[in-house]
């Protein structure tokens, strides 16, 4: 019942954003395309980030003498 | 009161609420998406990794000069058709409070339709200009129109001018301003024409139309078609018009500096993509001040407001004999075709001989003529009954409450208190299309509109009231409104109304009467 109505809500918000980005007038081929991008680069960011947000950390602190 | 003052009557309140910032950008951002999407798919079509379904050259002319011009249609190839099946659904029945549309479906993504052979029946009408009801199919009202046709036939093989002036014209005219209150009015037999062929008639070289922003097409054409010099003035901005009259009086035509000719304001009395009401004591007291003239187009207002239905010189208290040019049609309230220009008997005098559409144009049909006299004669209480009375009481309520549900649910809806046109603002284009079909899925037809026809931000679903609609009609239709209100988030507005309802009907204050 739980994963029925979260289903449904995931699936309005889903409805939502089609109808935001206008992708709701587009193909299914188009919106593949669209959504592969969208999640390449929002995947590109959160690696980066992952990668590099311990040595800005450090590099904050550090200039904020928090650190040696 | 003793003295000349004009007693005008009070105008109903108007709105335009603006939707939060977010709203336009998300517009935009639709915009912007599809836009890339549509270059994709014109490199795909040019490179030929995709069909192209448009017309185009053969072969052997891709060395002329193009005949069809590829990027003119960028919009209506790659936004249009991928929501056409919303506009020019076939309708299989008489378009009066509920009709029945053909069911289509398409397999190539609204390139090319085809029907199921199913009849979606009784879907509610919320788009057809009906305002009183007289689009209707009852053998009792349509009695004399029956015998016209048996009598005249239903072509007339003629303009005007020459063979075509039949005696039911003559008794139309008459009847149309003796309804209007004017010395005399001439009818045309298409309303887009009364506009485009006769204003040429009435100004030329030398004069100037101040002509609202918001005009419909066929002013416009033939405003350009006058040869006139035509300066737009802001969507009821009375400052705006002030403006212009100054500087036209004072300054002259552009070079010589002469004075004008003639200087003629064109305004309407509803705005159909606004459903805003005119400004009518206004333009009619700086008509009179700077000497101008005034041609009112009343194509959405004859019938639709006033106390009587007599237009929106009746709404407001002005004489009719202020207006110079009173056009209108009679597609609109009255279920017919055609159109009419009423004034002084000088002035239609003046068009029976000199108009395009009076000398070539050939004339109103018998049974339509026939259809809009017995409309005006009922509405005008003449036939006995007050079955037209009761029609525009009906219309005046069924708007009023129908606007106050919309604003009180949360919808930005555009215009004046009394004008029967809502339009119901979407913005974003995704929605434009999701809103129609939803709609028709829940069997109510509406008429959604966006860019060109409005401006790229604001595109609306726009809703004509009818006399003919029932309480209960239009309360599935706003229940319906209200569900797919919340489930696809159009409820743009800001304003809150209170839950509570009026707990006095007096106000505690003297009113002087």
């Amino acid at each position: 019942m739980a994963f029925g109505d979260a289903w449904k809500q995931i699936s309005w918000f889903y409805y939502q954003y089609l109808l935001v980005t206008a992708l709701y007038m587009l193909e299914p081929w188009e919106r593949t395309v669209f959504n592969s991008l969208l999640i390449s680069v929002a995947g590109m960011a959160v690696y980066t980030g992952y990668v590099f947000m311990p040595q800005h950390i450090m590099a904050i602190l550090h200039y904020f003498e928090v650190v040696q | 009161m003793g003295n000349n003052v004009p007693h005008y009557r009070p105008r109903g309140e108007d709105s335009f609420e603006q939707a939060p910032l977010y709203v336009a950008v998300l517009t935009y951002m639709g915009f912007g998406i599809v836009t890339l999407f549509g270059y994709f798919r014109d490199f795909l079509r040019a490179v030929g990794l995709e069909k192209c379904h448009l017309a185009q050259e053969r072969e052997e002319q891709k060395d002329f000069v193009p005949l069809y011009q590829d990027f003119e249609n960028f919009y209506t190839r790659n936004l249009y058709m991928r929501v056409r099946d919303n506009w020019n659904r076939p309708i299989c029945s008489l378009p009066g409070p509920v009709f029945d549309l053909m069911e289509r479906v398409s397999d190539d993504y609204n390139w090319t339709f085809k029907f199921t052979g199913k009849t979606i029946e009784n879907v509610i009408n919320m788009g057809s200009y009906n305002y009183l009801g007289f689009a209707e199919n009852n053998t009792d009202f349509l009695k004399t129109v029956a015998d016209k046709t048996r009598e005249y036939g239903v072509g007339v093989c003629s303009t005007r001018q020459e063979l075509g002036n039949l005696d039911i014209h003559e008794e139309l005219e008459s009847l149309a301003a003796k309804f209007l209150g004017v010395e005399s009015a001439m009818t045309f037999g298409m309303g887009f024409a009364t506009n485009s062929m006769n204003v040429p008639a009435l100004v030329g070289k030398g004069c100037l139309i101040l002509s609202d922003e918001l005009n419909h097409t066929s002013l416009i054409l033939g405003a350009r078609l006058s040869g006139a010099t035509i300066r737009v003035f802001k969507h009821n901005n009375m400052q705006s018009l002030e403006k212009l009259l100054r500087e036209a009086v004072c300054s002259g035509q552009p070079r010589t500096h002469r004075p004008w000719r003639k200087i003629l304001i064109m305004v309407e009395g509803i705005y159909s993509m606004e459903g805003s009401l005119v400004r009518l004591p206004e333009i009619v007291a700086l008509k009179k001040k700077y000497k101008a003239y005034l041609y009112l187009d009343e194509a959405h207002s004859i019938g639709a407001v006033g106390p009587t239905g007599r237009g929106v010189t009746e709404h407001f208290g002005v004489d009719p004999a202020d207006v110079d040019v009173l056009m209108g049609t009679f597609t609109k309230s009255f279920g017919a075709a055609g159109g009419y220009i009423a004034g002084s008997k000088e002035l239609v005098d003046y068009l029976r001989s000199h108009s395009h559409s009076a000398v070539y144009a050939s004339a109103m049909s018998p049974p339509v003529a026939e259809q809009i006299i017995r409309a005006m004669k009922c509405i005008m209480g003449v036939d006995g009954t007050s079955e037209g009375q009761r029609r525009v009481k009906q219309l005046a309520e069924n708007t009023r409450y129908f606007r106050a549900r919309l604003q009180e649910m949360g919808f930005i809806i555009y215009g004046n208190q009394d004008s029967p046109v809502v339009p119901l603002l979407l913005y974003l284009p995704g929605k434009v299309g999701a809103f129609s079909r939803a709609m028709l899925k829940r069997n109510i037809g509406v008429v959604v509109v966006g860019f060109p026809a409005t401006p790229i931000t604001e595109a609306r679903a726009r809703f004509c009231v009818s006399a003919a609609h029932t309480r209960a009609m239009l309360d599935k239709v706003l229940l319906n409104l209200d569900e797919l209100g919340d489930l696809l988030l159009v409820k743009f507005s800001r304003h809150k109304s209170s839950p509570r309802p009026e707990l006095f009907d007096e106000v505690d204050f003297e009113l002087d009467t």
